[in-house]
């Protein structure tokens, strides 16, 4: 399956994402998920970014939170809403917000 | 004639947050939703419990007794009467050492049905077969 | 044109899931797809009419009001506003009430469902 994974929480508190398979596995980074695009702790990027090779973060959550593109690491790709639209009906057939 | 395929996953605790019960009965609803599909027309739920979302599962909940509603427990009976598929997770029942006697039947209301403990592969697969996935 | 079904389970106030959820419904409508909105939980406490805008907390009136002019079907689930002693007359107009099963024959017809129960 094709799946787009919504994470808006920088400290997850359930474990599926770790379990979910799938044949292409987006993770798509809103509200407070977006710190993981961003935020280093200890130096080190968030685990969550090894867990796919598409990964988006929502630009407008960024910004509200004082944060750059140019802090995004550069796995990232960041989107806007309408990108997010196009995501959804484009490139995944099922969505989860875990 | 269409059938549309849908996976619940529950993968919090109850209680805390209305949403895990929420879960059991948005699932519960397949029962009534023929009124407002075409003829012919179908939905069939699977209602999955995965992480620490398989404590629903445990019997002799006293949610109505303390607090005046409804228990999870009571809940997962009538999905049971509905003969909605309920599926929980073996590997995580294990890991809380739950064992499947403190699971909740509804034999006491004359239902066949019983949950399944089945390994996270087989709703992983429940997922997979499904049009569209709604995580609780 | 595709249809999407939103599923917002979270507070209008102490949550921003619902300002996303909006603004995500505004996105896909002016990019010309169908859009339904289902309430439940906590979150049908937002179609509440005469809200005031204080600008230290999420509004969700007139947001809700400029989709239903776009065509963008809300549902309230009945029982879970009731439950919170909100009834028909202080709803905002154009708000659907129904019962869960509203949710799933909405998306038994769409492309995609973002059901964020999540919380």
């Amino acid at each position: 399956m094709k799946l787009g994974v919504f994470v808006s929480d920088f400290r997850n508190t359930v474990d599926t994402l770790d379990r979910l398979k799938a044949e292409k596995l987006g993770i798509i980074l809103v509200q407070n998920g977006v710190y993981h695009a961003s935020i280093k702790e200890n130096g080190k990027s968030s685990p969550l970014l090894e867990k796919s090779a598409n990964l988006y973060a929502l630009s407008e959550d960024l910004e509200t939170r004082g944060l750059t593109g140019s802090s995004v690491d550069s796995r990232v790709k960041v989107i806007n809403y309408s990108d997010l639209v196009d995501l959804i009906f484009n490139d995944y057939e099922k969505l989860a917000w875990l | 004639m269409a059938d549309t395929k849908l996976a619940f996953i529950v993968q919090r605790p109850q209680y805390k947050s209305e949403n895990p019960k929420l879960g059991i009965t948005h699932a519960i609803a397949y029962q009534t939703v023929e009124i407002l599909l075409e003829d012919g027309e179908t939905v069939t739920p699977a209602l999955c419990f995965i992480g620490d979302g398989v404590l629903a599962c445990l019997k002799d909940q006293k949610a109505m007794g303390n607090y005046e509603i409804t228990s999870s427990e009571m809940h997962l009976k009538t999905a049971l009467l509905v003969d909605l598929d309920v599926l929980v997770c073996k590997e995580d029942l294990e890991r809380f050492g739950i064992t499947e006697d403190k699971i909740v039947d509804a034999e006491d209301m004359g239902a066949e049905k019983k949950i399944q403990v089945v390994p996270f592969e087989t709703i992983q697969k429940e997922m997979e077969s499904a049009k569209h996935v709604l995580f609780f | 044109m595709a249809t999407l079904t939103i599923g917002v389970f979270s507070s209008l106030v102490g949550s921003m899931t619902l300002d996303f959820a909006l603004k995500l419904a505004e996105t896909a409508v002016n990019k010309g797809h169908k859009v339904n909105i289902w309430l439940s939980g906590n979150a049908t406490a937002g179609i509440k009419n005469h809200q005031k805008h204080l600008k230290d907390y999420s509004t969700g009136e007139k947001h809700f009001r400029a989709l239903l002019e776009k065509g963008v079907e809300v549902c309230t689930c009945e029982a879970c506003t009731l439950a919170r002693g909100i009834n028909k007359p202080d709803a905002i107009e154009g708000v659907q009430w129904n019962a869960m099963h509203w949710y799933l024959a909405k998306i038994h017809t769409s492309d995609r469902v973002l059901h964020i129960g999540g919380e």
